[in-house]
């Protein structure tokens, strides 16, 4: 699952969005990091829709302009459950990893540039 | 009232095909005006990374988007196909080409390897050119494989390393002192390469189905290919030029591929005529151009004679590929 997708369905997972609510939505949750354009944002309800992880929930007409729902089905919830397993699981590791590098013996004591290397250079 | 910002968003999205831009151009355009205050929309335009981000989204729409409608579907598997078949091609060509040239040079004696090698040293520039006109071509190898095992961002990157090369000839005479005597077979050579090369990144988008061959395994079906190109070129020497090995495997590749689809009955297939009569198309003119440069020199007539009967072969396949893709595509 790309980041994208990843993200726009954790848009909808409280509740149904339009398109720019989303777009809002996403740039929220990733902190800014993520700033979906609205051709990129398409791109992904398209596949998303035919992959059965969401769905159109209502449309409504402000202003004479199309506002379209969309919320995730069933198959889009357990969909970004599993991902999200997936991402916990290995942030979990990495910190695991980098704990179980701290205590190692010396982990404070790595050699330096002042130090001499492996062939005694100084390089 | 419509603004001018939205006319020129209405604008931008008239690079989607129609029934894309039927389906979503509203719920769009109210996404682009959202927080945009009406007074400023008249001096505001879209940026550029909207409108690339639109055209992206045309083109992937265009080339079998989720749910396109079935031209779409049918336009996106021939391109598809066109770029796969392409890609085999010029991997097999440049297998039998480098084996050869590598075989001949290292077993006729230290004279002939000499001048292999002097081909790229001590010219200065010109022998970096030459490393990189040997070398850059076998990404077609690298860009095959990777195609067949779905990593696209690394055939997209090989693909085009590998077509590089195929600009030299047109663009070298601007940088240096190279001349290039034979434009049109450089220009139909170098439309061999980018085509594929084109075709592949944008066919194989992220919502396109994975590349499969017709038949056999990508090692095998790229060493046939290779040992068939190579073939032609050790037994009828008298004929080999540039275009004679290419030809060759096209040829007879297209008529295994037209003997093999009968046995076919999933739609999988569609589009592979029209791809191939495509590529034939390009490899004819690259025929035809090779020809060309011995326009008004006397050449061996088995030489002329095996050019003139591989391109009334490779002009009869386009016919016949021609006429399968119309029955293939004709509306249901």
């Amino acid at each position: 699952m790309t980041q994208a997708a990843f993200f726009v369905l954790t848009a909808l997972a409280d509740q149904p969005r339009h398109g720019y609510g989303i777009l809002r939505e996403v740039e929220d949750l990733s902190d800014g990091t993520v700033q979906l354009r609205v051709g990129t944002l398409y791109g992904v309800l398209d596949r998303l829709t035919a992959d059965g992880l969401i769905v159109l929930d209502r449309e409504e007409v402000h202003e004479g302009r199309l506002r379209r729902y969309y919320r995730l089905t069933g198959e889009g919830t357990a969909a970004l459950d599993a991902e999200a397993e997936r991402m916990a699981a290995g942030a979990s590791a990495a910190k695991q990893r980098i704990a179980e590098g701290r205590r190692a013996p010396g982990a404070a004591t790595r050699p330096t540039t002042d130090n001499p290397g492996l062939a005694g250079g100084l390089a | 009232m419509t603004t001018l910002l939205e006319t020129r968003y209405r604008s931008v999205l008239r690079l989607l095909p129609a029934y894309y831009r039927s389906a979503r151009e509203e719920e769009m355009v109210e996404v682009y005006l959202w927080d945009v205050d009406r007074d400023t929309q008249d001096q505001s335009r879209p940026t550029l990374g909207e409108v690339a981000s639109v055209a992206a989204l045309a083109l992937r729409s265009r080339l079998a988007a989720a749910g396109a409608p079935r031209p779409y579907a049918l336009f996106g598997s021939v391109v598809r196909h066109f770029a796969l078949f392409a890609v085999l091609l010029q991997a097999a060509a440049t297998v039998a080409d480098r084996v050869l040239s590598l075989t001949w040079s290292s077993t006729h004696g230290r004279g002939q390897w000499d001048m292999f090698l002097s081909g790229f040293t001590g010219r200065g520039t010109l022998g970096v050119v030459a490393v990189a006109q040997w070398i850059l071509p076998l990404l077609w190898i690298a860009g095959f494989f990777a195609l067949l095992h779905e990593r696209r961002a690394l055939a997209r990157a090989a693909v085009l390393l590998a077509a590089l090369p195929s600009l030299w000839p047109l663009f070298g005479p601007l940088v240096s002192d190279v001349v290039t005597a034979d434009l049109w077979f450089a220009a139909a050579t170098a439309l061999l390469a980018w085509l594929p090369a084109l075709a592949l990144c944008a066919a194989y988008h992220r919502d396109a189905p994975p590349a499969t061959l017709p038949v056999g395994t990508p090692g095998l079906v790229l060493t046939a290919c290779s040992v068939v190109m190579g073939g032609s070129l050790v037994l009828l020497p008298a004929m080999a030029d540039a275009a004679w090995a290419p030809a060759t495997g096209f040829v007879l590749g297209a008529l295994a591929w037209l003997l093999l689809r009968n046995r076919r009955t999933d739609s999988a297939g569609s589009g592979g005529a029209a791809a191939l009569a495509a590529l034939g198309l390009l490899l004819l003119a690259v025929r035809l151009a090779a020809l060309y440069l011995w326009l008004g020199v006397p050449v061996p007539t088995a030489f002329l004679g095996g050019a003139l009967v591989q391109a009334g072969a490779l002009a009869l396949l386009v016919v016949v590929l021609a006429l399968v893709a119309r029955r293939d595509l004709a509306p249901r």
